[in-house]
């Protein structure tokens, strides 16, 4: 039978073999997967290095950090990169090997390099960044018109949070007496489950979006907080797609994260993000101020100027009716004058219809005359033949009549030797129309006898 | 029927409005006091909700105190 060693001899040949062949200290990449700090002081974390992929383990390694070195190298970290020493970072870290019989293999860590961690971290928002970008959704929340007023607020945060308190009463005690309603969305805000509470705060804002005019996300608390919970891509991408602009204010004056860079406006503090709402709304008031001021000055402005017209008017009103009655005046002899050159115009065109019916007149009587006397002519040719031989016939017969006349001539009777007895000038032709004593002339040929009958 | 109360966007575009034409001289005399009492109610409205009333103040801090 071979000769056997304790256990304690061999894990104390193995101390031994290490502390020979190896370096005092080694500068080491790996990432912090497990990290608690222990009533005593010190500090353990579990180291692990992933495969290529980032899926399984390629290596693993305690590692303590002991209570004086962590009190000393914690503070400068936290500092330098705005984040505790936690699980899920990579860290440059100096150790030394130990092997301990009881304890086993593990890290002492004797110096940290802040620098790797924070490039590390940088390299992580850039991707998400790059992503985020990649996707058209990077400047999607920073692009949002802010609404005219920001009073409806909807607070993400955690309730008992100093800075909650903060940003409430400096909101609702601002000095200006501008109104505020706010409303929280609880979630927690620091530690693993940031990703997860928060997104489920912006859901539930989500759920009733006509309420707010904004989302505030705010954090209370020192610069040293770690704030590399809120770089994650799930967190980034719903804050960059969110419909209602997002305001945060989550305590760091160091590094930007991937939320500030998404979000609508970034502020360090909660009391910056209510100092923020309230000059917001100063402005609001100073525009309406404004223009309310215009509209007193453009309505003064008018109310002058028509009274000035008005004025104006009166003062040239008698000149203005006179004018006006000249105008009126000057028009109505034109009128007059247009109206008497009309009717002359109209009785000269009436003359010269006169006229002509006048010449048109004579015309016809002359026409008239001409006809008669031609007429006229005729006949007289016709009458005096008619008259003529009226004539002749008529001598003729005069010629006989005389003739018989002469035959029975009174004269030529008395002058054969007949007489005419007359009694009151009237021939008597019976003797008995004779009484005695009537006086009756006898006429003869050549004188009478006056002679009275017995 | 109530007429809806515009929101602070809506009552603001109509004041620029009003006070515009104001401006430009649009408004006769016989328009400009129905449209000054119109301003004067968006004015009212708007500053009702960028103000809070006093009791309102009070409430809010009673709240915060506690």
């Amino acid at each position: 039978m071979e000769a056997s060693l304790t256990l304690y001899e061999l894990n104390s040949l193995v101390r031994g073999t290490l502390e020979t062949v190896l370096e005092r200290t080694y500068w080491i990449l790996a990432e912090v997967s497990e990290a608690r700090l222990a009533s005593n002081g010190h500090f353990y974390m579990e180291f692990v290095q992933k495969d290529a992929r980032g899926q399984g383990l390629v290596a693993r390694a305690r590692g303590v950090m002991w209570n004086n070195m962590y009190r000393l190298l914690a503070p400068a970290f936290e500092r330098e990169t705005g984040q505790t020493l936690r699980a899920g970072l990579k860290v440059r870290v100096q150790v030394s090997v130990s092997f301990h019989e009881l304890y086993g293999y593990s890290l002492v860590v004797t110096d940290m390099d802040p620098t790797y961690t924070l490039g590390d971290l940088a390299r992580r928002r850039r991707e998400i960044l790059r992503q985020l970008e990649a996707e058209g959704i990077l400047n999607d929340n920073r692009e949002l018109p802010l609404p005219a007023l920001l009073n409806r607020v909807a607070v993400i945060s955690s309730a008992g949070a100093a800075g909650y308190g903060d940003f409430c009463r400096q909101l609702h005690d601002n000095a200006y007496g501008f109104r505020f309603h706010t409303g929280l969305f609880p979630a927690v805000m620091q530690g693993a489950h940031v990703e997860e509470s928060v997104l489920s705060a912006l859901e539930d804002v989500l759920a009733e979006r006509e309420r707010w005019d904004m989302v505030v996300i705010i954090r209370g608390g020192g610069a040293t907080s770690d704030l590399s919970d809120f770089d994650t891509y799930l967190l980034a991408a719903a804050c960059a797609q969110f419909p209602l602009p997002i305001l945060v204010g989550i305590g760091h004056d160091r590094d930007e994260t991937v939320l500030d860079r998404v979000a609508h406006t970034r502020v360090k503090t909660p009391t910056a993000a209510a100092a923020f709402l309230i000059d917001h709304q100063l402005q609001a008031a100073a525009g309406m101020e404004a223009l309310s001021h215009r509209l007193a000055a453009a309505a003064s402005d008018r109310i002058a100027s028509a009274r000035r017209q008005m004025e104006l008017l009166a003062v040239r009103l008698p000149e203005l009716i006179a004018r006006i009655r000249r105008e009126h005046e000057h028009a109505l002899v034109l009128l007059t004058r247009r109206l008497l050159a009309a009717r002359r115009q109209q009785v000269q065109t009436a003359g010269y219809g006169l006229e002509r019916i006048e010449a048109r007149l004579l015309a016809a009587r002359l026409r008239c005359l001409q006809e008669a006397r031609h007429r006229l002519d005729g006949l007289s040719g016709g009458l005096r033949h008619i008259v003529s031989e009226r004539l002749a016939r008529e001598g003729f017969r005069l010629e006989m009549a005389a003739q018989r006349c002469r035959a029975v001539d009174p004269v030529r009777l008395l002058s054969r030797g007949y007489s005419l007895t007359l009694h009151d000038g009237r021939p008597v032709t019976r003797a008995t129309e004779l009484q005695p004593g009537d006086e009756i002339v006898t006429k003869l040929a050549e004188g009478e006898i006056r002679s009275v009958v017995k | 029927m109530k007429k809806k109360e515009p929101t602070y966007e809506e009552a603001m575009a109509r004041l620029e409005q009003i006070t515009r034409r104001m401006e430009d001289g649009e408004l006769g005399v016989d328009v400009l006091a129905a449209h000054l009492k119109e301003a004067q109610e968006l004015l009212t409205s708007c500053r009702k909700k960028l103000y809070a009333a006093d009791e309102e103040i009070q409430e809010i801090l009673k709240n915060v105190e506690k």
